[in-house]
């Protein structure tokens, strides 16, 4: 499998919404922390965040990389050919996400990356109606080409498009994924929110459905009750609302494991419904 | 005058003559050396002949005390047992707790340290009249508990007793010292024991030692006390080490199958949150310790058996049986021989690969077959039939039996490996290639970085190397002091307050720079004793297996930790250490060691 990684374009105006979309919070967390999060579970590389000449951030993990637009206003091709550039040595692909998709499933992510494993330049969903080059996977060779564009005033994704391969994932390719299938049968991964009411309708969604499995002491293994463990079921969008919702604290001498993978102690680490969250000690001796 | 807390004198028996002379331990090497493993190792560098076969006569088997031993603070009850290990070739040192710390400091010494060998069978004394040997014909072949029973009854009170079992007289190269019902278990201490034809050694408390400041001790007693109740401590306490098993599971860090998986799908039979609702029996703790992490189970036969991770890990999952009952006998079977359970379960499972690839001729030696196990087990403890073989280790049984198998063995440096999966836990895959002990979780607790969140576990690098020099030099001042490691967490500046304590009990007025510098000769010195008795570079790696085959994790993904990755973070540790590419110390580290004769160098 190629290497890759991540790139968040957190540089647009917000104009219809009226405020930075990077900074609203959504379950927890802010829309960009979120999607930082997502990018970096899914794809298990760096993550580059590309903003505006000194846009203020919400706070992100601290392995996360900013770069700066060139220039403002520019549009998405300029920012999709700095997120490449910098990461063009170290991924050969880059899923590249705007920020505000507060239901951008890993499962989603991992599919259409596939699309440039497969051979492709360009995995380009058109999901819900329309082509999504901003919830899409570029190989990072494609920084070159994308730098040149927007030398010449040629600032719309197509024009990308037109000068390398694209693969366009149609819904029923996206849903041939098993995973993808399960976990985001409508696709939600691309609903962005744009203005006032899609951020209040995005907010009054619940939190996605997980579960939730402690060990050791939390686990009450020297004889509390039975009903504090084994998996249950829980609504959370991050580790610290799982961590609430179990009624433990993540702190100190707890961390936590997403689908048993990377561990943390950060309590955005953003979940994805279907997500396992696993709680143990971090002292591990043996 | 020695400083507070020692008497400055180790005691050197001569097992085949029965002669014993006081060695005095000048103030600079305890100082430098401080206790435990790291006065045992300057005592191995002043002591061992160079390059003496490990069960020779001549090589030397040093039980070493601390300076804390005796005074109030929270599992200091520890004592160091350091020899040329059997197994590796080099250094290994292994600690155990309870009454035999006590006493055996107070018979007046900072180290007994045996050499030499007994024509028969003997038991070793040492009390306020000095050392004498005492015939032990009749304990010769009972096990460990039950010999030091009888030695107990024969001696009246007083009297705390390490002894060996079976394996230790037989030679097992992964045999164990028991006392207490714990062992200092790795590198096959007992078969060094058992060489010397020394069953046991008693020790009587005939003296005492003070601490220079009394109330600043009782005070950091005190303090510490209230600490060990805390959260940094609750594993080991509310559900002992075996809590390990289930989480590290589902986090596919739990070796199975002889490393072929990270996981083992039976794990919840062997699992602490259930085991323990249905079979714990009781809960203690070592001599002066007020976490007691010590969960007793009740096994067949109505036996009790004292239950940890590593046992558990390495005679279930390893081997691939989850029948509780069966890893329970395994284990009470191997305490009752005095085996190392880790060596003991990576080498069986090693043979049972070996077995259903048709490279041995044991064809019911399978995984998960329980009844299998425990017929390994006994034929190693009396080294008969396959037993014989399985009794060298992994890596010397790998090379008699040859055909692509040592590729598999479960080793580093001869040492079987604990139950910390590589490919998962990277910073320790470093820790295990590159520890003086070989494969081991205790010398190295790189796995702290690896389950911090703060480094990527899966893929090693730089920061990786920095966390396993740093919790190598933690280990190294832990295990001189000695304080139990499962304390650790309750340290927010560890080398200072450690400085802090060590400073009340001596008089000295350490800080934690100094320990921390204490920490890194005690590494580096290990490194130079393992050279002299032929380390090469390549000792410092890992099994082929982890660098070849990757594993699953329950995300979907895969973890590889690759050659180049792996020799990466080994230069970053030399790198860090201040050694050359090869792993050599430069020349004013090696002023700083206070090491007799000149500097060894590769051949
Ligand atoms: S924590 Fe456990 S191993 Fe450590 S001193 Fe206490 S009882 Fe012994």
């Amino acid at each position: 499998m190629p290497s890759a990684a991540g790139i968040v374009l957190a540089g647009g105006r917000s104009s219809r919404m009226g405020t930075p979309k990077a900074a609203l919070e959504w379950h927890g967390s802010t829309l960009l922390r979120r999607t930082v999060g997502i990018l970096s579970r899914a794809t298990g590389g760096p993550v580059v965040v590309v903003r505006a000449p000194g846009q203020a951030l919400p706070a992100l993990p601290p392995q996360t990389e900013v770069v700066d637009d060139p220039r403002e206003g520019k549009g998405p091709v300029q920012g999709l050919a700095a997120g490449l550039a910098a990461l063009a040595e170290r991924a050969d692909v880059a899923f590249v996400s705007s920020t505000d998709l507060p239901f951008l499933h890993p499962a989603f992510v991992r599919r259409v990356l596939r699309a440039v494993a497969d051979g492709a330049d360009v995995g380009l969903p058109v999901a819900r109606g329309y082509p999504q080059p901003l919830a899409a996977a570029y190989r990072t060779t494609l920084a070159a080409l994308a730098g040149r564009l927007v030398a010449q005033g040629r600032l719309r994704p197509a024009f990308l498009f037109d000068e390398c391969e694209v693969a366009r994932l149609d819904e029923a390719a996206l849903r041939a994924d098993p995973v993808v299938a399960a976990l985001d049968p409508g696709l939600e991964s691309v609903v962005n929110v744009n203005d006032p009411a899609g951020y209040a309708a995005a907010r009054a969604r619940p939190a996605p459905e997980v579960t939730i499995q402690l060990f050791g002491p939390m686990a009450g293994a020297a004889g509390r009750a039975q009903a504090s463990r084994g998996p249950r079921a829980a609504r959370a969008a991050t580790v610290a609302g799982a961590a609430a919702a179990a009624g433990i604290e993540l702190a100190g001498h707890v961390v936590a494991a997403v689908n048993g993978d990377q561990i943390t102690r950060d309590g955005e680490t953003p979940l994805a419904t279907g997500d396992t969250v696993f709680f143990l000690a971090a002292d591990a001796g043996g | 005058m020695a400083p507070g807390g020692y008497f400055g004198r180790a005691l050197v028996v001569d097992a085949g003559s029965g002669a014993a002379h006081a060695l005095p331990l000048p103030e600079a090497v305890l100082r430098a050396y401080i206790g435990g493993v790291g006065l045992g190792t300057w005592l191995l560098h002043r002591l061992a002949p160079e390059g003496a076969d490990p069960l020779a006569p001549a090589a030397p088997l040093a039980f070493v005390f601390s300076p804390l031993v005796g005074t109030p603070l929270t599992t200091s009850a520890k004592f160091a047992v350091l020899a040329k290990s059997p197994l590796t070739g080099m250094l290994t040192d292994s600690l155990a707790s309870s009454g035999f710390a006590i006493a055996g400091k107070l018979t007046g010494h900072d180290a007994i340290v045996v050499t030499g060998a007994c024509d028969r069978p003997a038991a070793l004394l040492v009390d306020g009249s000095g050392a004498r040997l005492e015939d032990a014909a009749d304990l010769w072949g009972l096990t460990a508990a039950d010999a030091t029973r009888r030695l107990r009854e024969r001696l009246g009170r007083g009297w705390k007793v390490a002894a060996i079992g079976p394996a230790g007289e037989r030679g097992v190269r992964y045999a164990t010292i028991s006392h207490d019902g714990r062992h200092a278990g790795r590198g096959g201490l007992g078969a060094v024991l058992g060489a010397k034809r020394v069953k046991a050694v008693a020790v009587r408390a005939a003296t005492k030692v003070a601490p220079a400041d009394p109330r600043a001790v009782l005070a950091a007693a005190r303090d510490l006390r209230a600490r060990s109740f805390g959260p940094a401590t609750a594993k080991y306490r509310e559900a002992g080490t075996l809590a390990n098993l289930l989480a590290f599971n589902a986090i596919a860090t739990l070796p199975a199958r002889n490393f072929q998986e990270a996981s083992f799908a039976e794990a919840p039979r062997l699992a602490a949150e259930d085991l323990s609702r249905m079979r714990q029996v009781a809960r203690h703790g070592c001599a002066s310790c007020t976490i007691g992490c010590e969960h007793i189970y009740a096994a067949p036969g109505n036996r009790a058996v004292r239950v940890e991770y590593e046992n558990v890990f390495a005679l279930g999952p390893l081997c691939g049986v989850s029948d509780p009952d069966a890893v329970l006998a395994a284990s009470a079977r191997c305490d009752e021989l005095g085996l190392d359970t880790i060596s003991a379960g990576g080498t069986i499972a090693w043979a049972m690969e070996c077995a259903e690839r048709g490279l041995i001729d044991a064809p019911w030696l399978r995984f998960g077959d329980a009844a299998a196990l425990l017929r390994a087990i006994d034929q190693i403890g009396a080294r008969e039939g396959i037993g014989d073989l399985l009794a060298e280790g992994s890596r010397r049984a790998a090379g008699r039996v040859g055909r692509g198998s040592l590729a598999f063995a479960p080793q580093v440096k001869g040492l079987e490996l604990p139950g910390y999966e590589p490919r998962t836990m990277q910073a320790m895959a470093l820790g295990l290639a590159v520890n003086a002990r070989g494969a081991d979780h205790n010398r190295s607790g790189a796995y702290e970085a690896d389950l911090s969140g703060d480094h990527d576990r899966l893929a090693g690098g730089p920061a990786h190397a920095a966390a396993a020099v740093e919790t190598e030099d933690r280990a190294a001042v832990m295990d001189s002091l000695i304080l139990c490691k499962f304390l650790r967490g309750v340290f927010a500046d560890p080398f200072g307050e450690w400085a802090a304590l060590l400073s009340a009990v001596t008089g000295w007025r350490a800080d934690g720079a100094e320990l921390r510098r204490a920490g890194r000769r005690i590494v580096l010195a290990k490194r130079l004793f393992n050279l002299r008795e032929g380390w090469r570079p390549q000792d410092d790696w890992l099994p082929e297996r982890l660098l070849t085959e990757p594993v699953g994790l329950a995300s979907g993904r895969t973890a590889a930790l690759t050659p180049e990755r792996l020799r990466a973070m080994i230069d970053a540790y030399y790198a860090l250490r201040g050694l050359d590419g090869q792993g050599l110390p430069g020349q004013a580290d090696l002023e700083d060691l206070l090491l007799p004769g000149p500097a060894p160098a590769l051949e």
